[in-house]
């Protein structure tokens, strides 16, 4: 694959390229923990009665992520048509939907 | 990611080993934080009760298999995006 957002600038420099691989998996890796921190708080009990994910807290975890995944496009998409509709021609600069 | 060099590769590769360690310091920190607050309040004895050791046991496995399960679906999710393009573009 040709980097994940598709920075698509002509002849980057070295230590351009390296920033941008960096800087994806900067992204990739926050997003990571921001999905593991909310749904680990939303669907695993603090209680440790038991060491293993129980069958509902599993697709606890499997619904949270994909509706945390949800909001992320809905967010990036009114956030873009907000810009859109305020910016006109340069809007959708933050793509964060757009991998 | 296939249009950097070898000598590139290696410096990405080598920034990627010091995030990484510094991301597992992060982690272990976190998770004694949450199995700390989660299994202990109790002081009256000066070293962990059997009950405190078995609930930060079961705390730091359960968040363990929760977040490969989280990390599997996370890639799911990752590559169906890369898949499918959102609508507005």
């Amino acid at each position: 694959m040709s980097g994940m957002f598709g920075f698509g600038r002509p002849q980057p420099s070295s230590s351009e390229k390296i920033a941008a691989a960096e800087q994806e998996m900067d992204l990739i890796t926050d997003m990571f923990n921001k999905l593991q921190q909310a749904c680990m708080k939303k669907c695993i009990p603090k209680t440790y009665l038991e060491g293993e994910v129980n069958k509902g807290e599993g697709v606890c975890i499997d619904r949270c992520t994909a509706k945390f995944f949800d909001v992320q496009m809905k967010v990036s998409e009114l956030l873009q048509a907000e810009a859109a509709a305020k910016g006109g021609a340069q809007g959708g600069g933050f793509g964060i939907g757009g991998m | 990611m296939d249009s950097l060099s070898a000598s590139e590769q290696r410096e990405l590769q080598s920034r990627m080993e010091r995030k990484q360690m510094k991301e597992f310091m992060g982690m272990f920190s976190g998770l004694v934080t949450h199995c700390f607050d989660s299994c202990v309040d109790d002081f009256t004895t000066k070293s962990l009760v059997q009950r405190e050791t078995g609930c930060v046991t079961r705390c730091v496995k359960k968040f363990m298999a929760g977040s490969e399960r989280i990390g599997t679906r996370f890639q799911e999710q990752q590559a169906q995006m890369m898949n499918q393009p959102p609508p507005g573009r």
